[in-house]
């Protein structure tokens, strides 16, 4: 059981991580496009919202990865300096309250989009559905994750562990 | 409900929830307890990051990252000790200066602190420098990274305070250049204490032969700065200009990036940007929250029936701002403060684009104050130190950091 749900959030991190790079090299590549088809011929109308749309997905998914690898920003010094049992009554009742907000916001997130759905964007009249989607997908992602972490903390196993840029 | 927001944020934060989900959880509780309809959280989200200005934000990272690994950072530092070097302890000023070198092609300070720490902390344990002394000197050069242009805070102080980017950017030349002064008289003294060894000879051929080897990375802030100051990009695409600058001097010039490593890094800087927008994106909520409830419009009614002489008060908003520094990250506290603290500045007669410049330099500041202090946590991890050492020794240069940002504050210099 612990082993698969092991092999499922390095699953996680295994596809996203390709996705993440996609949406940088779209937003390195769009932005370019850009610059040259305006210095050199007439501007392109909507490579502004592309690059607005993208640095959206790459929020959302790039937050589920920075999840996935421990990497997201917390105050941690107080948790860590309680006696053991504290500390893991203090961890649960965070995982709690994070899986908590990430449920709420996949659902709110999911009506928002259908509420949205009939919106077109400005220049590409592209649906928002596919904008606003993202941020019930990620949360549902983040969700599932956290539900791992509760799950491992139940079991005895060590916190996630961060991997940083440095230590990779 | 404002109280009940604030206790919930203080609670969430310090049983060490991630900063992004204590905002978002805290906001979205009390504002279904206020009966507000919970569809203001996406709505919110999604307009908080729904701007072109924050596209600079993942293009100025991955530019700094890029830039940060292998011979352009290396050959900077030689650059810079070909001219400094022979001073004693002259390694010393060449960290500093490769910080505010490195700071004006990065805009963060832990990038800007990696750099500069890869490439100087093995030559400097080498030379006899007292390896935390070292490191935290680093760390400390690492703040001018948000300082000097390009600056991600600067950015985002300049979305929410609908300033021009440019225009902070231009403002932070003068403060990021009076930091490293600040840094490299504290060195300097340290320096001669410790009877520090001189480094490369002065002699104007090495000077010269290393500035040729260095040039490809010296160009670098020439042309984003260039083109944002001369108007030819906006700051966004001057962003994109330094990352294909980046991709293309690394692979073809220096050949020193593989394809696989580019993936990498472009990953990487996904995620880091991801970490900073989705601050952003649950900050916008807060701040949505606050001003419907006006809660800055009643912290200037208060602070203003504190005293109403404005050096007094512009002494206790840069207070707040260390204080809020120290245990929230830049983004977070960029994002809850501006909005609180503007209108209250802007009664006082403090200049929009020279309070971004207070706060972002106070906030800067809050990278080398443990216990939230990426750059002293990026120094540590870099120099293999211990992080308690590196803070001990990071004291002179935070109380230099502290002497420049008063004279930032009170000398209302706006270009």
């Amino acid at each position: 059981m612990l082993k698969v749900l092991a092999w499922m959030d390095r699953g996680v991190g295994e596809v996203l991580k390709p996705v993440v790079f996609a949406g940088m090299i779209g937003l390195t590549g769009v932005i370019t496009l850009q610059i040259v088809s305006r210095v050199f011929f007439t501007s392109v109308g909507w490579t502004e919202e592309v690059a607005r749309f993208l640095l959206i997905w790459i929020t959302f998914l790039g937050a589920a990865l920075a999840f996935q690898q421990g990497r997201h920003i917390a105050v941690a010094l107080l948790r860590d300096s309680l006696p053991l049992t504290l500390r893991r009554i203090v961890s649960g009742a965070g995982i709690v309250v994070t899986f908590t907000f990430l449920v709420t916001l996949a659902v709110i997130g999911w009506r928002y989009m259908n509420m949205q759905s009939y919106q077109k964007s400005p220049s590409l009249r592209l649906s928002m559905t596919y904008i606003y989607a993202v941020m019930p997908l990620a949360s549902a992602i983040m969700a599932g994750l956290s539900l791992i972490d509760l799950i491992r903390l139940l079991a005895g196993q060590a916190p996630r562990e961060t991997r940083t840029e440095l230590n990779e | 409900m404002s109280l009940v927001l604030a206790g919930l944020f203080v609670v969430f934060l310090v049983m060490g929830i991630p900063v992004a989900i204590v905002i978002g959880a805290a906001s979205m509780t009390a504002l279904n307890l206020s009966g507000v309809p919970l569809m203001v959280v996406p709505q919110q989200m999604f307009s908080g990051i729904n701007s072109f200005a924050f596209v600079a934000v993942p293009m100025f990272i991955l530019a700094g990252d890029i830039m940060a690994q292998g011979e352009i950072s290396k050959r900077l530092v030689a650059f810079a000790d070909s001219m400094f070097g022979f001073i004693k302890g002259g390694l010393s000023i060449v960290s500093v200066l490769a910080g505010m070198f490195f700071a004006a092609i990065s805009g963060s300070g832990a990038a800007t602190t990696a750099a500069v720490g890869a490439s100087l902390v093995p030559e400097l344990k080498r030379k006899g420098y007292d390896p935390a002394a070292a490191a935290s000197l680093i760390a400390a050069s690492g703040t001018i990274g948000v300082v000097i242009p390009p600056s991600v805070p600067m950015i985002i102080y300049a979305v929410i305070a609908q300033e021009s980017v440019a225009k902070l950017f231009l403002n932070g030349f003068i403060p990021g250049v009076a930091m490293g002064i600040g840094l490299i008289a504290i060195a300097l003294v340290q320096g001669h204490r410790r009877a520090y060894p001189r480094g490369t000879p002065f002699n104007l051929s090495t000077i010269w032969r290393t500035l040729l080897s260095a040039s490809w990375g010296l160009m670098a802030p020439l042309l984003i700065l260039g083109g944002i100051f001369s108007g030819v990009f906006t700051p966004s695409e001057a962003a994109v200009v330094a990352v294909n600058y980046a991709i293309i001097v690394s692979l073809f010039i220096y050949r020193d990036l593989t394809l696989k490593g580019l993936y990498q890094i472009m990953m990487r800087a996904g995620v880091t940007t991801a970490v900073i927008m989705f601050v952003i994106a649950s900050s916008s909520v807060l701040s949505w929250a606050l001003s419907s409830w006006q809660v800055p419009s009643a912290i200037a009614e208060y602070a203003l029936s504190l005293s109403s002489n404005p050096y007094v008060l512009l002494l206790l908003i840069m207070a707040l701002i260390l204080v809020t520094g120290v245990f929230l990250e830049t983004a977070s506290a960029l994002i809850i403060l501006t909005p609180m603290l503007l209108p209250l500045a802007m009664q006082l007669g403090i200049d929009t684009v020279h309070f971004g410049i207070i706060i972002v330099v106070g906030l800067a500041i809050g990278m080398v104050t443990p216990p939230v202090a990426i750059n002293l946590f990026v120094a540590s991890t870099t120099a293999n130190l211990p992080i308690e050492r590196i803070t001990k020794a990071v004291f002179p240069y935070l109380m230099a950091l502290i002497f420049v940002y008063l004279m930032i504050a009170f000398v209302p210099l706006v270009l």
